[in-house]
């Protein structure tokens, strides 16, 4: 097998993934850095970043509010020194972003504009219309390219990890177009792989985005933190699910029920519908549950109602969402509500990684939404993941530099490649079940919607834990019918499917064990939150038996937990 | 909950095997609910018929551009189209075309991408500037001078339906657009640097508009082509070339370099009446500089003058008075010299009482109809092949001679795609008894550039298998054609060019379907 070796391999080309490249070829030319990605950078789910990236930059507003509205967002289980950190960091990024070029929105005098957004007291959300994360993708894309230091292998799959001890000595990939698979040594990885709501049937997400470097992580040894809390975002449009952002609201959007009422008047009687994400997807579905939903050919939704705020703003505010509901949705919002209804969106857990990034494995980092600092607690505020992979993708790609300086390449583990190979072409390629991976696939999304929404009970998780786990099963069965090498999306819908088994696994298992009621994690059967015994944080390890769990002390610098009211 | 199925689709595919470089069609039957995209038609195939089919999808809401797809030869993204919305029942799904297929829908985009390395795809700007602890000052009124040509998702959509693009040394229609982005950027301090990186290379776009055209995201990448090319000529780095053809435009009013004295010699044993001698006719014909200069155009312009005598129409042109419409030099960029020449020819029409005019040449009547200040003054302009269709129709034209070819027509750009006049001259060609009309692979909307446009008749330099007519001529001889007709001089010039460079002259001819219909009548 051929081997290519780096100072840095980046996994992921998202935002974090390339802000981390930029920074790390920044912090030295001697750095050889290489950003391996399934996707051209450009196809990355960040460019579905719609409302805006919050940051501090006006008279009026603080880094204590902006950390305040976080923490209390994030129901008291963020860290707060992570958060204090991310709050001062941020308004550099949204610098930097324009003076790469980003075409941010603009205030009369010509300074950047910042709309409301749910959860922030403050109007601090820096956008481009209604397509930031696209335009932050592009301006990122241009950048990293403009660095002789920095190689891209794009449409290249990784299959794992290989660690040499205690530290991260290189990984195996899947060259798409040719089918090969290599072994890339490194002195530092840093893993920017996004978030795994692809478990869900019902998602905003990217058929893409399936949180591969999440499992490759765990598997490795590294805990997933707090995977229990998954994001519904309150406006997916339906039928896709696809995003509409939370900054139709922000300029005044209002969500209606089938009476024609403002039902948030009811469950958030001062923010309305820019209260946090968590209390209105709950609220939505209680509306739902209660009666008052619409009904159409695709199952209940709510109206989100943007007409009043005219043809003119529409176009000037939003005009990707209008033509998105036009396209998908068949419906114009200038004339129409929008049917939406909460989509699986966001992924607060991930691996655990420390303030500056590093991980249990010396060499590897993880940054972005595959990580989790515990910036975002028990639940995110809009806004503060493009800001959080700007922020902690700079801090990121900086460790990683300063680590390969310092450090040599390690011997790779032979076996370890041997096993990556052997998996991937012998027993997922060689298979010859009876088994399917689209069926399998989405019976586990089913099971994921059916249980592990919005409103959990005991007795459903632990039937979708039986459920993942029979899966998991036939997952051995399955058969892969394309035998080809080249460009075999088969073979890496198998792999993807591989990696999200084991993210629902943990999902399940962290949910199942928290016996409170945070942020995005709801249970019926526990239905408040319980400071005194869960202010902490879950962490699953990777076991023959499945994941194990250990706890972590939550960090409170200033804002002790008090009651959550919006 | 899901919705009903409304009906089943047939989806053809044209699929390639990269293990046995096999092409192949493999067909599946799709049942479609409201709401489904073509991107989810083609998920439900390989779900459930056909797990080898290979395609590429991301994000599925029209922002990532990796699913790029032909359906039924017109490009676009398979998740941002309604299955419904195409009200057909069967579908054939291609590849984009231009680029190397790696294995079924799936296409090697790399070289598209590199595109981007050859230009600064982020702000230009002085170590200084980058000091400034703040955002730049931007106001709105020059964000929104810049924001549509950001919206470009880098689908290759644009690329893969470029004619200039088959020469690597062109960037690419979106990689111009992006440039020009940067160029209209208030922050910007890169346009010196920008203009170099495009000096030698944009003037092999023809301005055939199919970028522009096919773009899901309305990018305006054949306009911005346009506007660079006025900025190079500003700073006068344009090559030789060009400066020829306008050097010969502002002195003689014609892009060939011949005295405006000579404009009417082609006519000289017709009894052509002219301006000034006739003051006003019922229709004004504007002959065109091709027509008036070019041997093989002036025997089109001769048909054209015995078919309207056949018709008995009181026709004049405007003599040695006619200048250059100016659509070539407008595309190559000297705005100025367009205004100039668009100002006599406006004044001219208004001396001779113009109520009616004919062109020959789809470059002209583009011209009269979008570009001001000829389109302000809204004239009544038709191409010939309106007006002759419409006296076939009327039953005052009958072709009575029999010619027994088979034939392709050849969609001119600025007849088809600018100004979608696809039947007219079909319905020519089908008036003549013993014509066989088949059609190419890429047609009407899909119909490929010859080359000849935006001056590039006169400014070609590419070696011949970079030069789209080459391409075109050799996509008809697969029709097993004896003759390309086509409607317009450029296009007659390049693609006879192309006959000669291919040594064909035996096999292939074209004509213009104003000579088929002269000889016909």
């Amino acid at each position: 097998m051929e081997i290519m070796s780096h100072d840095i391999i980046i996994i992921g080309a998202g935002m974090a993934g390339l802000r981390a490249a930029i920074a790390a070829a920044q912090f030295s030319k001697e750095v050889d850095v290489a950003v391996i990605s399934k996707v051209y950078p450009v196809r990355s789910h960040s460019v579905c970043a719609q409302g805006g990236t919050g940051a501090v930059l006006k008279d009026g507003d603080s880094f204590d509010l902006h950390a305040w509205d976080t923490v209390k967002g994030s129901d008291f289980l963020a860290d707060q020194d992570v958060v204090e950190l991310f709050v001062r960091r941020a308004p550099q990024e949204i610098v930097a972003l324009d003076h790469w070029g980003c075409p941010w929105s603009r205030t009369e005098d010509g300074k950047i504009n910042q709309r409301r957004f749910g959860g922030h007291s403050f109007p601090r959300a820096c956008f481009a219309a209604d397509m930031t994360g696209f335009h932050e993708m592009h301006v990122l894309d241009g950048k990293a390219k403009t660095f002789d230091n920095v190689k891209f292998y794009d449409e290249w799959f990784v299959v794992s990890l290989l660690v040499n001890e205690t530290a991260v000595a290189g990984l195996t990939a899947i060259d798409m177009k040719s089918g090969e698979m290599y072994a890339l040594r490194a002195k530092a990885v840093v893993m920017a792989t996004g978030g795994h709501e692809r478990i869900y049937e019902f998602t905003t997400f990217s058929h893409t985005a399936t949180g591969d470097g999440m499992t490759i992580a765990y598997r490795a040894g590294v805990p997933l933190k707090d995977m229990e809390f998954v994001q519904f975002h309150p406006t997916g449009l339906v039928p896709p699910g696809v995003l509409i952002t939370e900054g139709a609201r922000g300029e005044g959007g209002y969500l209606l029920n089938s009476k024609g009422e403002r039902f948030m008047k009811r469950y958030a009687p001062e923010r309305m519908e820019l209260a946090p994400r968590d209390i209105i997807a709950r609220a939505e579905m209680t509306e739902i549950l209660e009666g008052r939903g619409l009904e159409g050919p695709y199952g209940h939704y709510l109206a989100l109602d943007i007409r009043h705020l005219g043809e003119e703003k529409i176009n000037e505010r939003l005009p990707l969402i209008r033509d998105v509901a036009i396209k998908l949705g068949g419906i114009d919002p200038v004339k129409e509500p929008i049917p939406i209804r909460p989509a699986a969106h966001y992924s607060m857990g991930g691996i655990n990684a420390s303030i500056k990034a590093e991980t249990s494995i010396s060499g590897l980092y993880a940054v972005g939404e595959c990580a989790c600092m515990s910036l975002h607690g028990a639940n995110r505020l809009g806004t503060n993941s493009t800001a959080d992979c700007l922020v902690f993708g700079a801090i990121g790609g900086q460790e990683a530099a300063k680590h390969a300086l310092s450090e040599s390449l390690r011997e790779l583990p032979k076996e370890q490649i041997l096993t990556s190979e052997k998996r991937v072409f012998d027993t997922i390629l060689g298979s010859e079940g009876d088994e399917r991976v689209a069926a399998i696939r989405d019976e586990m999304r089913t099971i994921m919607n059916d249980n592990v929404w919005i409103f959990r009970t005991g007795d459903g998780l632990k039937s979708a834990l039986k459920g993942i786990r029979e899966l998991r099963e036939r997952f051995g069965k399955v058969t892969v019918e394309d035998k080809s090498k080249q460009f075999n999306t088969g073979l890496i819908g198998a792999l993807q499917l591989d990696f999200t088994l084991d993210l629902a696994e943990v999902t399940i298992t962290s949910a199942l064990a928290r016996t409170e009621s945070r942020g995005a994690h709801f249970r019926k059967d526990y239905s408040k939150r319980d400071d005194e015994n869960w202010t902490k944080h879950t962490l699953a390890y990777c076991t023959k038996e499945g994941p194990k769990l250990e706890y972590a002390p939550v960090t409170i610098t200033k804002w002790p937990p008090t009651a959550r009211t919006y | 909950m899901t919705s009903k199925v409304e009906k089943v689709v047939e989806f053809k595919i044209h699929r390639f095997s990269p293990e046995n470089k096999k092409r192949y069609v493999s067909t599946h039957s799709v049942p479609i609910r409201k709401g489904m995209t073509l991107l989810d038609a083609l998920m439900y195939i390989k779900d459930n018929s056909d797990e080898t089919l290979a395609f590429r999808s991301s994000c599925r809401m029209g922002v990532c551009g990796s699913c790029g797809i032909l359906v039924d030869k017109e490009p676009m993204l398979a998740c941002y189209t309604q299955v419904l919305q195409l009200n057909s029942d069967s579908l054939v799904i291609e590849p984009l075309p231009n680029m190397k297929i790696i294995k079924d829908l799936v296409i090697d985009i790399q070289p598209f991408m590199d595109t981007y390395n050859r230009i600064k795809p982020i702000l230009i700007k002085s170590e200084e500037a980058l000091k400034e602890p703040n955002a730049f000052v931007q106001v709105t009124a020059d964000l929104k001078k810049y924001w549509d040509l950001s919206l470009c998702i880098k689908c290759s959509i644009c690329y893969s339906a470029c004619p200039a693009a088959i020469d690597e040394k062109f960037l690419g229609p979106s990689t111009y657009a992006t440039n020009y982005r940067f160029i209209t950027d208030s922050r910007d301090e890169g346009t010196e640097e920008r203009l170099k990186a495009m000096a030698d290379n944009l003037w092999l776009c023809t301005s055939c508009n199919s970028c522009t055209m096919f773009c899901p995201k309305e990018v305006d990448s054949s306009t911005s082509i346009v506007d660079e090319r006025s900025l190079i000529v500003e700073t006068g780095g344009i090559p030789r070339t060009v400066r020829d053809v306008l050097t010969s435009v502002t002195r003689y009013h014609n892009p060939m370099g011949m005295h405006p004295s000579k404009r009417m010699e082609w006519a000289k044993d017709l009894e052509v009446k002219a301006f000034p001698t006739i003051k006003d006719a019922d229709i004004l014909c504007f002959m065109g500089c091709t027509a008036a200069f070019d041997p093989r155009s002036q025997t089109i312009a001769k048909s054209m003058i015995s078919v309207f005598n056949r018709l008995g129409v009181n026709f004049a042109t405007l003599g040695t008075e006619e200048w250059c419409c100016g659509d070539h030099i407008l595309r190559l960029g000297e705005k100025g010299l367009f205004e100039m020449l668009a100002e006599h020819n406006l004044s001219t029409f208004e001396k001779f009482n113009t109520q009616r005019i004919l062109t020959l040449s789809p470059h002209c009547y583009n011209t009269f109809k979008h570009d001001p200040p000829y389109s302000e003054k809204n004239l009544n302009v038709q191409h010939y092949t309106q007006f002759l269709a419409e006296a076939i129709e009327t039953g005052r034209l009958k072709p009575s001679k029999t010619i027994n070819n088979r034939l392709t027509y050849h969609d001119p750009c600025f007849l088809g795609k600018r100004n979608e006049i696809y039947d007219s001259p079909r319905q020519i060609l089908k008036a003549i008894d013993g014509l066989e009309l088949v059609e190419m692979k890429r047609t009407r909307e899909s119909s490929f550039c010859c080359g000849g446009g935006a001056g590039r008749t006169w400014t070609e330099e590419a070696v011949p298998e970079k030069r789209p007519s080459v391409h075109r001529v050799k996509e008809a001889l697969e029709l097993n054609v004896d003759m390309i007709a086509t409607a317009c001089p450029f296009c007659v010039t390049t693609l006879e060019d192309a006959v000669k460079v291919l040594d064909v002259e035996e096999k292939i001819e074209i004509k213009d379907v104003l000579e088929l219909l002269d000889e016909a009548t």
